[in-house]
Order: C-alpha cells, then structure tokens, then sequence
C-alpha cells in the first residue's frame, strides 16, 4: 500500500433487497486531497458515503484507515476511526449560537462543587481558534444565533464542528453547494480549499461538475452502482467525466 | 486566510451593530408592555393593587408557577408538553396528606414520598411518551386521566386540612413578616432552572432535540434518555408545586389544581419560549408567571365575579400567545428575507 493513502475502501457491496446499490467499489484517498465522487441519481454516491460514515453496514468488503483494517458499524465507530461528515442540511440547532453548535454532544466540562457543568467560555474561545485555525474564517458575532447567519457562515460552522476534534483524519461533504445561491457557493467552495490547506483530506460529493472541477484534485465517477473510473482533474475535461457519468463509451484513463 | 473577507460582508457586520444583546430579548417586549399597561390601568381603577401586602399575595400566587414552569420550560424547549401535572401536584399532596392525618408519618418524611411520587410519576410520563411512542400531548393528557382517577380512589370528596409545620410555612408564611416563603422556593427553582437550561447537558440537549431532533441524534445524544430527564424533572416540581399548594390553604382536596397545565403552559409561552420547541427563556417564564398572577390578582381586586375570572383569564392567555405568534411571525418573516 501507498504510504500517503489516508483512506482504502475496496470491494464493498451493498444490497437493499434485489437492488444491487453497491458493486465491489473502491476508493482510495490520499493525504491531503479533495476526491470528488460524481455520478447520476442512483449511482450510489450516497450509499457508498453512508457506508463510510456508518448509517449503512455494508454487505461485504474492507475499509482500512491509515493502512489498518477498520471496522464501521455504526456512527460511533466512524467517528472514532476519524471520519467526520457535514451533511446537505448541515444539521446544525440553529437557535444555538456557533460555539454552542461546534461541540455539541461533546460540551466541554468544568466540575463546580462536584456538578458537571458547561464551560462556555473556553467553548467560546476554542470554537474561535478552530473556526480560524482549522477552517480559516472569523464570524462576526459569536454570540448570535445561527439562524442569523449566512449560508456560508453556517456551512463553515459545521464544517467546524465536523473538524474540531484533533483526531479527525477525514471530512466528507454531502452536496454543500447544492441549495446555495452563486455568492454562498463561491464561500463555500473557498472554505473546502481553506479546509483542505489546513490538512485534513476531504471526499465530496457534488452533482455540479463546475464545482467539482474547481476544488477537486481527483474526480472518481460512479454508475450503477461502480466505480467506473478515477480522473485527475487537471488532465480531464467535462466532456470526459460526463461521458463516464452516463456511459458513453469512451473511457478515461484511471489516476 | 483568503475566505475572512468573504464571510464578512458588509450585510453581515450590519448585522453585528443593528440591535446589540437586547435583540434576543425582544420577546420579552410583549409581556412587558402588557404588565405596564396592566399597571397604569390599576394605577387609575384601584390603586391599592400596589400596595405591599396585594404585591406581596401577588408573587405567592405566582410561586408555584414559577416552580412548574422552570420545569415546562424544558419540557416545552425539548418539544414536548405535559398536561397532567394538575393531577400529579395533587397525587403528590394528597399522599402527604394521607401519611401525616392517616398514617401518623413523620412529616419531612412524607414529604420526601410526595416528591417521590411526582418524580415516579413524570419518569412514567416520559417512558410512555418515548418506549410506548405515544405523543406528548396524547400520551400526558391520558396520564393526567389516570393521576387524577388514583387520587379520587384515594381520597374521593374529602378534604384533608391542617398540617404540621413545615407545610404551612411553605405554602403561606412570610419570612420577615413580610416575603412570602413559597416566592422564595419559586425563584430558588428558576435559578435552578436558569443554570440547567444554560450551562447543563440537559438544557443544550433539550434544545438540539427540541430544534433538529436528526441532528441531536447524529450527534449522538439519546433523545429518549433527555425526554425522560425533562418529564421526570416536571414531575418532581409538580410535586413541589402540589406541596406549595397544600400548605398555601393548609388543605388539599382531590380536585384542585385543575388548571395548573393551562396557566403554567401559557406563562411559559407568554413568557417567549417557542411552543413548538428549541427555543425557551427562564427569565421569559419568571415576566410570564408575573403578567398571569397580576392579570387574576387585579380581576379579584376589581371585584369581578370568581366566573368572569375564568372567562378574563382564557382570554387573556389566548390574546398574548396571539399577541405573541403575531411577533414571531413578523421576526421569522426578517429572518427569512435575510438569508
């Protein structure tokens, strides 16, 4: 095995009844890259991802992280093997202000006269050396809630609270661009980047191939369930991912 | 770092000077007004609304609902309700009762059993609702039912009355002559409820579950583990209530409380927090209770009929939480616009 592969998942299959979702499909990360995952509705982008994040138990196959076997069974296992998720809704609780959202579940606690309670001021001043340091972005009021930001603002708040661990080893994005208006997008994709330079690998998934060719170093294309090849993508071109994406033929050569 | 200028465009350091920290106390405009205005037209129509002792009557009336809010509070936050804590009060007085006039008990002992059973029966309340998965609304109103027919099997049509000290103290001493004890249980329950809503796992959660159920569960918080913490603790300050209750008459009967799921429900809700979840105040819940205790003090100083106290109050719940959803949608309608 290459030494700088961060994440190998080979030979994974997953079946939902006579549906065949997932046909010994690879995927190799790489430290320090973003690997897009591309293909149609139904390509199984989505089941591959909640493979890896632990919502679905695949049928077969092997996942290794940093060259060790690891088993992921469940949401916990995934994080605990570094895997950390930012979904298309971001779930974040957005009545919540953002250092309240970047630990949630996993509150810092400081013990008064015996009793657990939150520290919210060095949750406070944390959350702002993670959103700078690990995400690259100041916001403007801490305090407020997250309802009241921006798209991009609440994007770089669950990437935050994706990334705030000092043990996270992989992020993946579900679709982050795809219900944000051009401005937001821009942000958006700039934060990736941002994310990207400050170490930590990112797999993500996106439907818009402009997108994917802005920020991506490696496009893999699925169909049908397949990985059906990996591009690099300075050496491709839109016209050859989406000949891989509905099956016209010619295909590129692998990465 | 190329993207900090991006996230702060200028909309957003608007933002940051339109409306400093009071902004997130704008709920707190209605009550306000509506105790101020309450106020002048008391200050014209019976002055002696103000006077020490009818505003002292005032704050031990309104003690036992800042002990059952403080508690709905969180429930409501984490997207529950519960309607049967009437009927829990009550079961929790009515044994107390029953142990000191029936069995003879020690009286802080029986005490001790009357919070028990308001803790049992929240903790029932909260396993129902979240291993039977039957709504909250459904599932405490079937339970208030239930708690309410025990009590009737236990002591129907009886009054039980005088009891020892502590009790009456509780219910309606005066520390100094003057302070009301119960006001004092009351605003020790709402600091309480303060610092558990804001710097405890079980107020965070409550309102990660109460605003993104998913997300809370993604985190990994066991929701069901939270609901059962919010109802058992509504349950252990219904009985408090119910204890506050009894010694406020120095008497308990296996009617009362009747309307202790309404008022406090709709102090609460006055108060500012969202009755749909995610969103709650302890300092709303404290203006709340204050503006509903006024509202029926000023009905019995103006000498209304007791029945038109009952229409008075209805409708006085009914125009603030529409006073208040009118608000709310006015301030979703900005926050939409700013997205």
């Amino acid at each position: 095995m290459q030494p700088d592969i961060v994440l190998s998942m080979s030979g994974i299959n997953k079946s939902f009844g006579g549906l065949r979702a997932l046909i010994d499909v690879e995927l190799n990360l790489r430290a320090n890259e973003i690997l897009a995952i591309v293909g149609d509705n139904g390509a199984g982008k989505t089941t591959l991802i909640k493979v890896l994040t632990g919502v679905y138990l695949a049928d077969s196959g092997m996942i290794e992280v940093d060259g060790e076997a690891t088993q992921i069974r469940s949401r916990r296992d995934s994080l605990a093997a570094g895997i950390a998720a930012v979904y298309q809704d971001l779930g974040l609780v957005d009545t919540l202000p953002a250092p309240h959202n970047v630990f949630l579940g996993d509150e810092p606690i400081r013990r008064v006269a015996g009793l657990p309670f939150i520290d919210n001021e060095k949750m406070r001043r944390d959350a702002v050396r993670i959103l700078r340091e690990r995400v690259g972005v100041e916001l403007p009021d801490i305090h407020e809630p997250t309802r009241n930001f921006s798209g991009g603002q609440r994007q770089a708040v669950a990437i935050a609270r994706a990334v705030h661990r000092t043990d996270l080893k992989i992020l993946v994005m579900d679709e982050p661009t795809a219900s944000l208006g051009p401005e937001e997008t821009r942000n958006t994709l700039a934060l990736i980047n941002s994310v990207r330079e400050r170490g930590t690998p990112i797999i993500l998934i996106s439907h818009n191939l402009d997108h994917v060719f802005e920020v991506a170093d490696r496009i893999l294309v699925m169909r049908g369930g397949r990985n059906v090849g990996v591009v690099n993508a300075k050496d491709a071109t839109r016209h050859d991912v989406l000949g891989l994406i509905v099956g016209s033929g010619h295909h590129a050569a692998a990465a | 770092m190329a993207t900090d200028s991006d996230m702060t465009g200028p909309r957003d350091s608007d933002r940051t000077f339109r409306l400093p920290w009071l902004r997130r106390y704008i709920n707190l405009a209605g009550p306000l007004v509506m105790i101020i205005s309450l106020s002048v037209a008391m200050l014209i129509l019976q002055p002696r609304f103000f006077e020490i002792d009818n505003l002292m009557i005032i704050l031990q009336d309104a003690a036992i609902y800042m002990v059952l809010g403080m508690a709905m509070t969180l429930v409501i936050t984490g997207k529950g309700i519960d309607l049967s804590i009437g009927a829990v009060a009550v079961l929790s007085g009515i044994t107390m009762a029953l142990l000191i006039k029936d069995a003879g008990w020690n009286v802080y002992l029986a005490l001790a059993v009357a919070l028990l059973v308001g803790l049992a029966c929240g903790i029932v309340n909260g396993l129902v609702i979240t291993q039977l998965h039957v709504p909250d609304l459904l599932a405490t109103l079937a339970m208030d039912q239930i708690y309410r027919g025990i009590v009737l099997v236990m002591a129907a049509g009886t009054v039980l009355a005088r009891f020892p000290e502590p009790i009456p103290f509780l219910g309606r001493g005066r520390i100094g002559d003057v302070f009301p004890t119960a006001a004092i249980v009351g605003l020790i329950a709402l600091c309480v409820g303060f610092l558990i809503y804001h710097r405890t796992w079980l107020g965070r959660y409550a309102i990660a579950i109460g605003a993104n159920r998913e997300s809370a569960v993604l985190t990994g918080i066991n929701v069901n583990r939270q609901k059962v913490f919010h109802y058992a603790l509504m349950g252990f300050c219904a009985a408090i209530a119910g204890i506050l209750l009894t010694g406020r008459l120095n008497a308990i009967q296996s009617t009362a409380a009747a309307g202790f799921a309404l008022h406090t429900i709709a102090a609460v809700v006055v108060g500012g927090t969202l009755l749909f979840g995610g969103r709650g105040t302890m300092f709303g819940t404290l203006i709340g209770v204050l503006l509903l205790s006024m509202v029926t003090n000023a009905l019995v100083i103006l000498r209304f009929q007791f029945f038109w106290q009952l229409v008075a109050a209805g409708v006085i719940i009914i125009a603030s939480i529409g006073f208040y959803s009118y608000l709310q949608r006015g301030s979703n309608r900005d926050d939409r616009s700013d997205e």
